[in-house]
Parts: C-alpha cells; sequence; structure tokens
C-alpha cells in the first residue's frame, strides 16, 4: 500500500521543533513586525490627538468616543460586507488587514476613553466588559489563526471538512501496516518476538491513538509533548526490530505525525468557530449600548465637546 | 504556496462554510442584542433614579447632589426626562446651573472671567511679544486641529476646564499648562524656557498709602531719632510688614501701631502754624446787609459781623434740591459780603440763601438729622443712611446746633413760622425785594416781621395753622420749616420718629410704664385742659379755638426752639400765657433752653416778656469768651452767668469734635480713621471730577488741598477714575484690591529662601526714584515705585524644571475675581 505520508511532511514536523521566528521566515518577520509598529504608531498617535483635544479645553472623552463609535461601525460594517456580498479573496484579505489593524488600534482610544482606570459604575461596567470581552476574543481569534497557520501548516493542505476524512484513511494505513506480514515469514521461519511488540504497541497505543482527536489540550497550548512521547516510544522499539519491522515503525511513525497534526487542525478549526461564537454576539450587544452610551452623554452634556 | 504571513490567517467564513453555522452564530448575536435592550429596560424600570447613568462618581465636594437636575439643568426629575437634553437649548444651561453656588460675576464665561475691557489691552500687549517666541510644535497643531478662538467668543463653559464624574478624589481645578497655552496668543513651553520677561512687576500701580521708603530711611527716621528718642522708629521690614494675616501679601501694620507716633497731631491739626485747625461746617456767612437792606431785601434776623464763608458743606447740604441749586447757582460769582453791583434776581437769591440756612438749623434742630439729610444730593442719589448721615455731621450734638441757633438767630423759631406762612400764599412763595426800604433796626439786624404783619390772609394762616399742632388727630406735627415750593421730602410733610420716653418700671425686659405720656397723650391733657369747664388745668396752656385761623403755637416747635420764640408766642396768644413751662424736660437737653424763674416769675405775674424790640435793643452780654459764640441781649431774656475763659473753642476741641466759634460750628478731626472726613470723602468723590466746581466738588477739594485739616490726603492717595471722578484710598492693598490680578506671589513659602540683604533680596531699595512724584497727579498707573522690579532670572533660580514647580497656576490665577460660595438663603423660621 502506498503511504500518503509525504517527505516535505517529515521536514515540516522537523522544522516546528524550531522557534516561530525561524519558522516565519525573516519575510514573515518583517512583516509582523511591520503589523506591530504600524499599530503602535497608531495608537500613539490617537492618543496624541486626544491629547491635544484636551488641551484645547475639550472633554477628550469625546473626541476618542467618536473615534471608538466610527471604527466600531466600520468592524461592523466588515462582518456585514462579509454576510451579504460576495468578497473576492483580495477584497476579504484586505477586509481582513483592516479589521484586525483596526482592532488593534481601537484598543488605545478604548484605554484612553476609560480614561486610564477601571469603571466606576454598574452601566459603565458592563459597556467596559462587552467592549473588553470583544478585544479580547479579537486577540484570541488573531492569535488562533496565526496559530494554526505557522505551528501546523495544515492550512495549505488540507481543508477543515477533510480532516476528519483523512483521519480515517491514516487510521485504516496504521492498522493495514501493523497487521500485513513481510515477506520473510512466507518462508515459514520461526516467528520473531520483535512482530508482537509491534502488534503489542498499536494494540496498547496506537490503536487509541488513531481512533479520534487526541490530546487536545496540548494542540490548545502548542504543547508536543504527547507526540513526542509516542515518537520516542516507535524509536526505541524501532531498533529491537528487523528490517521489515524498521520499515513498518517508520510508516507508522510518519502516520503518527500526520495524525498529530491533524489533531491539531482539528482543534484549531474548532476554536475558529467557537470564538466567532463570542466576538460576533457581543458586537451586537455593543452596538446596543453604545446607542444607549451617545444618546445619554449628548443628553447630559455641559457644552464642553 | 503557504502564506506565512499572521494576518492572512484567519479563515472568512466563505460562502461554502455550512449555512446552518452561520445561521446559529447569527441567531445568537440578535438574540444578546435583544437581552440587552431588555436588560436596559429593565434597569429603568427597576432603578428608583437615573443615577445609574451616571458615568462615574462627583467629587466629594459635590456629593451631595443627589438629582442630575441639580446640574443638567436639562434632565427633569424623571426616568425619562433626561431625553430632553437632546434638544437645543442655551449652551451655558448647565454652567448657569454652576453659578447658583459659585458666585461670579456678570463676566462669568469669559476667559479668566474678565471683562472685554480688562483682556482686550493685556491680549494686545501680550500679542505684541509672540512674534519674539517660537512656539512648541504640538501648540502650534492643537491649535490648527482644535482651536479655541471660537470657544472663547461664545463663552467657555465651566466643564471647559471643571471635567466633573471622575471620582471622589479627583481635583476639579486641576488645569495643564497646555490648557492655559490653548487659549493665549503667546504660547511657549515652560516659565524657565520661553516664559516671558516681568515687565514691573509686582508693581501694577502706585502704592495706595503714600509713604516714602526712601525719603523715611534717609531723612525722617534719622530726624525723629535725633530729636525724640523716646519714638519708635522701625527697627526691621517686619515692624510694619507682616504676612500673617493673609499669605498672599505682606499687610502693612496699623497706622496706630507704625505712624502714629509721628503722624497723629498732624492729623488732629496740633502741628499746623496757621489757618483753622478745625473744618467749619455750618456758618452763617457774612453778607452785605446794608445792600441787602437798600434792596428791601427781607431775610429776617442776621449776623452783621459775620466773617464767615458759606462752607462747601453747607452749598451741599442746600444744594440737595432743586430749589437750593438754583440759590446757588445765582449766587455763584457773588461776594456774598459785597452786594453793591448785585442785581435783583441776584439779591433775591441771596435772600432765599438766607432763608434756606436758616431752614436747615431750624430743620437740624426740629428733626433728626438723618432724616434732613438723608436726600443729600451726594453719591448715587439714594437716600442716604442713618449711620451715614451721622457719619457726615459726625453726630453732630443737637445742644451744639440749639446754642448757635439761641446765639446767632435768636428768633429763628418764629421767623420760620411766620415765613412758612407767608410761604404759603404762592404769591410770597419767594424772598421778597421791595422798592419800598424798610426800616432800619437798631440791632443792626434784618427784623423779624411782627406777628401783626403776617399776612391775614387766609391761606397763608391756614397754613401756618396747618403746621402746628392739630390736637384732633394727635399727630405731631415735627415743624413748619417747609414751603409750598419745598421738595415733598422736607421734614414738615414727614413723620418724625421720636426716640420713646424713658421707662419708669420694667418686667423681664418690658417697659411697663413710661416716665412721661405720650405725644397724644399730651395732646388729649392738653385738649382736656382747654376746656373752660375743667377749672382745674386752667394754667395749661389753652387750646386755640376752633377754626381759628390766626392762631400760631410755639408747641409745634421743639422745647429746645422756644427759648427764643416765647415773645413771640405771647404776642400771639395775648394773656394767656402759659404759667409753667410749656413742655417737659425730656425735650430739652439744655439748661438755656428751661426758662428761667425770671421768666417764670414774669410769665406767672401775667407780664410780658419783653418784646423782640426790646430784646434786640438790649445791650450785648460782653461777658461771653472773646472768640466763642457772641451772645448777644436780643438771644435771652434773662441774663446768663457765663463762665470766663481764655480758651478758644478751638483749642479747647484739641482731641477732636465739634466747636463754634465767630460765627461758624467747626469740626476737629478727632484722629485716624476719622468718620467725619471719611465718609464726605467717600461720598463726593465720585462727583468731584477734576475742575468741577460743583459743591460735591468743592468739598472734596477743600478736604484734599495738602493743608486740609485731618491731612488725609498727606498718606491715602487720591486716585483719578476713568470717568474723571476721583477717590481716596483708604485702604491699603488687601486681598480686595488684589482681585483682578492675574498674577498670585505667597511671600512665606519664600523667606527662607533670602539671603542676608533679607527683603532686600529682592526689593532693591531704588532710592532716586521719584517716588512722591507719582502723586502730584490722579493716574495711578503713572508712578516710580521705591523698589526696583523683580527679575524673572531671580524667580527663575528656583522654579525651573529641576527645582521648584513651575507650572502656570503656580503664579497665575484663572478666576481673577476669585470665586465664592454664598451661604445658602436660610429664612428665618418666622417668615
Amino acid at each position: 500500500m502506498k503511504h500518503r505520508a509525504q517527505p516535505d511532511r517529515d521536514s515540516a514536523f522537523g522544522a516546528r521543533r524550531l522557534g516561530p521566528a525561524a519558522r516565519l521566515g525573516s519575510r514573515s518577520l518583517q512583516s509582523f513586525s511591520l503589523a506591530v509598529l504600524f499599530i503602535a504608531g497608531a495608537s500613539v498617535a490617537l492618543l496624541w490627538l486626544v491629547s491635544l483635544y484636551g488641551d484645547a479645553l475639550r472633554d477628550p472623552r469625546y473626541l476618542d468616543g467618536w473615534i471608538l463609535v466610527a471604527a466600531i461601525s466600520l468592524q461592523i460594517g466588515f462582518h456585514i460586507a462579509v454576510k451579504s456580498i460576495r468578497l473576492s479573496p483580495k477584497a476579504a484579505a484586505k477586509w481582513r488587514k483592516t479589521h484586525i489593524f483596526l482592532g488593534y488600534a481601537l484598543i488605545a482610544v478604548f484605554v484612553s476613553h476609560c480614561d486610564f482606570s477601571l469603571p466606576d459604575t454598574g452601566l459603565e461596567w458592563v459597556l467596559w466588559t462587552v467592549v473588553v470581552l470583544i478585544i479580547c476574543s479579537g486577540i484570541f481569534g488573531t492569535y488562533l489563526s496565526w496559530s494554526r497557520q505557522s505551528k501546523s501548516g495544515i492550512e495549505d493542505w488540507i481543508a477543515p471538512d477533510r480532516i476528519a476524512t483523512r483521519r480515517a484513511e491514516i487510521a485504516q494505513n496504521v492498522h493495514a501496516t501493523v497487521t500485513t506480514s513481510s515477506p520473510a515469514a512466507e518462508l515459514a521461519l520461526p516467528t520473531q518476538p520483535h512482530d508482537g511488540w509491534i502488534m503489542d504497541l498499536y494494540s496498547t497505543s496506537l490503536a487509541h491513538y488513531f481512533s479520534g482527536v487526541r490530546n487536545i489540550s496540548a494542540h490548545l497550548v502548542g504543547s508536543h509533548r504527547p507526540l513526542k512521547r509516542l515518537i520516542d516510544e516507535i524509536d526505541a522499539l524501532s531498533r529491537y526490530v528487523d528490517p521489515p519491522g524498521k520499515n513498518k515503525l517508520a510508516t507508522i511513525r510518519l502516520l503518527v505525525i500526520e495524525k498529530d497534526r491533524l489533531d491539531s487542525a482539528a482543534v484549531h478549526a474548532a476554536l475558529s468557530k467557537a470564538w466567532l461564537f463570542v466576538h460576533v454576539p457581543v458586537t451586537y450587544a455593543l452596538v446596543v449600548l453604545t446607542t444607549l452610551h451617545v444618546v445619554m452623554v449628548y443628553a447630559f452634556a455641559s457644552g464642553a465637546w | 504556496m503557504a502564506q506565512h504571513r499572521w494576518f492572512t490567517a484567519i479563515r472568512v467564513a466563505q460562502p461554502h462554510a455550512s449555512i446552518w453555522s452561520g445561521l446559529s452564530r447569527d441567531r445568537v448575536a440578535v438574540l444578546l442584542a435583544v437581552v440587552t435592550i431588555i436588560g436596559i429596560a429593565v434597569a429603568f424600570v427597576c432603578a428608583k433614579n437615573t443615577s445609574f447613568l451616571m458615568p462615574g462618581p462627583l467629587t466629594s465636594a459635590h456629593g451631595v447632589i443627589k438629582n442630575c437636575s441639580g446640574c443638567h439643568s436639562k434632565s427633569g426629575t424623571d426616568k425619562l426626562t433626561w431625553v430632553k437634553g437632546l434638544m437645543p437649548s442655551d449652551p451655558h444651561a448647565d454652567s448657569k446651573a454652576c453659578l447658583t453656588c459659585h458666585k461670579l460675576p456678570a463676566t462669568a464665561f469669559n476667559a479668566h472671567t474678565a471683562s472685554e475691557a480688562v483682556l482686550r489691552p493685556r491680549t494686545e500687549r501680550i500679542g505684541k511679544r509672540s512674534t519674539s517666541v517660537t512656539p512648541p510644535r504640538s501648540a502650534v497643531v492643537q491649535s490648527v486641529a482644535f482651536p479655541t478662538r471660537d470657544m472663547v467668543a461664545n463663552g467657555l463653559n465651566c466643564a471647559s476646564c471643571h471635567q466633573e464624574h471622575r471620582g471622589v478624589t479627583s481635583r476639579l481645578t486641576t488645569v495643564s499648562n497646555e490648557q492655559c497655552r490653548s487659549c493665549h496668543v503667546l504660547k511657549f513651553d515652560s516659565f524657565d524656557g520661553n516664559h516671558p520677561n516681568f515687565d514691573s512687576y509686582p508693581f501694577k500701580r502706585r502704592t495706595r498709602i503714600i509713604y516714602d521708603h526712601a525719603a523715611h530711611f534717609e531723612k525722617h527716621y534719622p530726624e525723629v531719632a535725633k530729636k525724640d528718642q523716646t519714638k519708635r522708629i522701625p527697627a526691621t521690614c517686619a515692624t510694619c510688614h507682616n504676612s500673617n494675616a493673609d499669605k498672599r501679601l505682606m499687610a502693612v501694620a496699623p497706622f496706630e501701631q507704625a505712624c502714629a507716633s509721628c503722624h497723629l497731631d498732624q492729623i488732629k491739626g496740633k502741628e499746623r502754624a496757621s489757618g483753622p485747625k478745625g473744618i467749619a461746617f455750618l456758618t452763617l456767612p457774612g453778607l452785605d446787609l446794608q445792600s441787602l437792606a437798600k434792596k428791601n431785601a427781607h431775610i429776617g434776623e442776621w449776623p452783621d459781623a459775620s466773617d464767615a464763608v458759606l462752607t462747601p458743606f453747607m452749598r451741599v447740604m442746600i444744594g440737595r434740591n432743586d430749589h437750593g441749586r438754583n440759590i446757588l447757582k445765582a449766587i455763584d460769582t457773588l461776594n456774598l459780603q459785597d452786594l453793591t453791583t448785585a442785581s435783583d434776581d441776584q439779591i433775591r437769591a441771596v435772600a432765599n440763601l438766607t432763608w434756606e440756612i436758616k431752614t436747615l438749623f431750624h430743620a437740624l434742630i426740629a428733626g433728626k438729622a438723618s432724616d434732613v439729610l438723608g436726600d443729600l444730593n451726594i453719591g448715587t442719589g439714594a437716600k442716604l443712611s442713618v449711620s451715614l448721615v451721622a457719619d457726615l455731621t459726625a453726630s453732630i450734638p443737637r445742644d451744639v446746633l440749639i446754642r448757635a441757633q439761641q446765639q446767632w438767630l435768636p428768633h429763628l423759631a418764629g421767623e420760620i413760622a411766620d415765613r412758612n406762612g407767608t410761604l404759603s400764599n404762592p404769591a410770597n412763595s419767594t424772598a421778597a425785594v421791595s422798592s419800598q426800604p424798610v426800616p432800619d433796626k437798631t440791632d443792626n439786624r434784618q427784623s423779624l416781621p411782627e406777628t401783626s404783619q403776617r399776612p391775614a390772609d387766609g391761606d397763608a394762616v391756614d397754613g401756618t395753622t396747618a403746621a402746628t399742632d392739630d390736637p384732633q388727630d394727635g399727630s405731631e406735627r415735627a415743624d413748619t420749616s417747609s414751603g409750598a415750593e419745598r421738595e415733598p421730602t422736607s421734614d414738615i410733610e414727614r413723620p418724625i420718629k421720636r426716640d420713646p420716653p424713658a421707662c419708669s418700671v420694667r418686667v423681664f425686659g418690658q417697659c411697663l410704664v413710661f416716665n412721661d405720656q405720650t405725644d397724644n397723650e399730651k395732646t388729649a391733657a392738653s385738649s382736656k385742659s382747654a376746656s373752660p369747664s375743667d377749672a382745674d388745668d386752667a394754667d395749661r396752656k389753652p387750646e386755640p379755638p376752633p377754626n381759628s385761623k390766626a392762631t400760631f403755637s410755639t408747641d409745634s416747635f421743639p422745647g429746645a426752639m422756644r427759648a427764643g420764640l416765647k415773645d413771640v408766642a405771647q404776642a400771639a396768644q395775648g394773656d394767656t400765657a402759659p404759667k409753667q413751662p410749656p413742655d417737659p424736660a425730656g425735650d430739652q437737653t439744655d439748661d438755656l433752653l428751661v426758662f428761667t424763674p425770671e421768666e417764670a416769675r414774669n410769665q406767672k405775674s401775667g407780664v410780658h416778656a419783653p418784646s423782640r424790640a426790646d430784646a434786640t435793643s438790649a445791650p450785648i452780654d460782653k461777658t461771653v469768651g472773646a472768640s466763642t459764640l457772641p451772645i448777644t441781649a436780643s438771644n435771652t431774656s434773662a441774663p446768663i452767668v457765663s463762665i470766663a475763659s481764655d480758651i478758644d473753642g478751638e483749642t479747647w476741641a484739641e482731641y477732636g469734635g465739634w466747636y463754634g466759634q465767630d460765627n461758624e460750628i467747626s469740626y476737629r478731626p478727632i484722629g485716624h480713621k476719622d468718620k467725619f472726613l471719611f465718609a464726605w470723602l467717600f461720598l463726593t468723590g465720585p462727583q468731584a471730577t477734576k475742575g468741577d466746581t460743583s459743591p460735591a466738588a468743592s468739598v472734596f477739594n477743600s478736604l484734599t488741598t495738602k493743608d486740609a485739616q485731618g491731612s488725609c490726603t498727606k498718606c491715602h492717595s487720591v486716585d483719578t477714575l476713568a470717568n474723571n471722578a476721583r477717590v481716596v484710598n483708604f485702604s491699603q492693598a488687601s486681598i480686595e484690591t488684589k482681585q483682578g490680578r492675574f498674577t498670585q506671589f505667597i511671600h512665606e513659602p519664600h523667606f527662607r529662601n533670602m539671603d542676608d540683604s533679607g527683603c532686600l533680596t529682592c526689593h532693591t531699595l531704588n532710592k532716586a526714584s521719584a517716588y512722591s512724584k507719582s502723586y502730584e497727579h490722579g493716574d495711578p498707573l503713572k508712578f516710580a515705585s521705591n523698589f526696583g522690579a523683580v527679575k524673572k532670572d531671580l524667580c527663575q533660580s528656583c522654579h525651573n524644571t529641576t527645582m521648584a514647580k513651575q507650572d502656570c497656576t503656580t503664579c497665575h490665577t484663572y478666576h481673577i475675581d476669585g470665586v465664592t460660595t454664598p451661604i445658602t438663603n436660610t429664612k428665618n423660621p418666622i417668615q
């Protein structure tokens, strides 16, 4: 049976042992740095603008408040556009960039609007909590996507809805590999004890491992410790088996790695859906609260804007 | 190819994504939005008030404010009425709510709460410097991006600088340097940077108290020390200056502590080498009686030996109504002691003047000074208070006036009564000037009209009668001094309040029995006594016959004035002379007012008192002090036993007060802060524009000349205001006078920073300055100070980035007139 495992996948696993920066490559690092600088610069500029506004005998909370309202409107516009308009991949990518940049820049404006302090009253706490939820979920979503992209690297070779199918295929392959006899067995030579060891390994570890998504918590935190433990076990066994056994274990080893990546992709795909269940609905609540907030502010305004 | 860009990692929901998952997320979103709306609605329903909408706690000072509408004027009291705040309305509505507790001037919403007249010149002056200073970039950006010009032009709100709902411990008064800079035309970075140098700080004007430090140090103190070592010479600056009372200024020690030892005698006039030491207040001015007689001017009696002049004070008092002002205007250019060239109109005016003076004397005796002078035409024209009139007359004792009247115008009461009868006839409403000569009187006085010569015209008599007591209604008439042409506020038309009689029996503070009968009781008793059937009261004054229009009663005058009137009264009443003094002693404060035993005997025996003609022909009693009021025989019917004294009135009043001398009633200042001088200077100053010849200006000028009694303006400078009015600076610099300044300085924290030269570290004595010359004019802003200006470098040696703070508000005040929080207007529980 032809193994679907490709040599470059091995190198991909090897790259995972390196640091994130190395994995991203110099171009990605540059892009990341530029993005961070851009957001930091935008934040500082906004804070300075708000400061100037306050110095001009005006209430700075009006300026940063309206910046927040405008930016939130733009973000909601992104959501509406995604929902209602069939965007081209290029346009969608631009929307995404704008959405994320704006989101991060708004953190500074929001902190400024809160006057660098925690809320004092109930209504303020509700509003503050909603905004913080949206910001945190947005940050988490960004991290999640970056993590899925950079750590797993499966975004480009398998679609999320193919993960389950592929996992089943791998499980079948492993099973087939373990149960298939080597050509030497046909010579009626005495049975080698190491064949039993491979079966034993399959029955005690591999069968369970390949039967579903495993090590979810490790994938959530990006840990490779469970995978490494299993690989080490396979490698240790391969020193005691004959060459056909070594080939089997090598094949199993590749499939274990691929299964791990599939699990990681599955976990990230699930989280991707989960965080949007926080990010989007809370944004709807924010719209309601913001509307009330703006009306209240102007109803009680004392003319200092 | 794999895209490892982090921002492309988000997987956008693609059309091929499962529809159910997207719908469920949207459903949750809509559901959460609905829940939020419901939650808000529930909050509004369940909340007791709208305080849950507050964006944060108020500062502790405002913590007691429970209702939003207390500050947010449009919010109302209901849970949803705050929505009305969205309606356009007065942008300063909420700021005006602040002013209900925080008192500010009408210019509250101007920058610095100052008027345009204050701001404009300063802005222009500072604007000229702005070209030499490079403004910080942030200031330039701010002025372009967020200009404040329109905000300031439309009026600033309180919340522009004082932003509430920032917590209990937040400081509402904190203002940043950048906020200050946003409005100013001169934008600089910091005090130790491009802050402009001081012009003449701290001297904005000449000192209010004229005190030449250099002259005192160099000349006066050494001379005094040489002359009299017991006199106290200030040893240090702190002898006269301290900052204990108010940290912001170095107050000058009070006069008694710092100045009295040398200057008190100057005020009292002890050191005056020449000229009168008192201020002539009331006089009978000397008149050209011969010319008046030739012109047949009817002025009644008048002393012929008077050299006195019409005092400025009398001018003010006479000019308190139109009639008086016309008289003064007519005689303005006249020399009253030489009327040979005067026209008939001027003679008439002089005659009217004499009657005005007499009326004034009469009114001051008959009524209270506050009733007579309450309408003095000085100040704002409002009626003067009793206390102020008391100050204006230095609480002149009534006895002084009575004494003078008895000596100078003994028949004043009759004259006034008679004149009132005459004046009631419109045809005789002004002083008569007849072409027929009148008989010359032997006593060189203008004759008092005979009672029999009084017009028999019914109207005139009615007027006289009306001016007397009216026993029917029991009302007491003060006097008859007002004529038909008088101002309606004259004393005759105004009830005069009398002090209550003394109490005989008092229980728990309540007087149960008075010493004397009330006036009504007296009147009733009088009426009763007049009854023919009541023989027991036969010796009482008879009641005037009903409807007797020609009846004249001396009862209309206070007892004090009846001394000179009894002959007239007796003439009017025939043989029904009273057998006892007509009035109780309660109205009489002078022994001279009580009938002498001889008078009493004469009355009892039915002998007529000496007629006026007899009286006027009697020899003058020369036993009276040589220079005091000359008492003539015409004054009294009985011989007066005087105590001879070689001390004249002026000397006698060495320690201040009233005295009579040479047809003048004069006043010597009693010391520093003399109320008489203060009141007159204070009231006449605003009307005493330079070059003005009004009575008020005459008073002011007479009291502010170099040789003026009291020497007030020797130390208290006189400022000419913008409207040419003048004001005497009685007070030294104080917190009140410091108001309106943009800069404040607190001395105390700086004392420990002085070097060995002490105060001179900052205030260098400028011996060569023309300090005294600064007071030769009225402009307080043109001056030369005794001390050099403080340099910015001196302040900057400490106030810089590394040492003391250099914020704008360290030295500068925003609300230049201060902000006061008045106490609540708590009404008395009885109201």
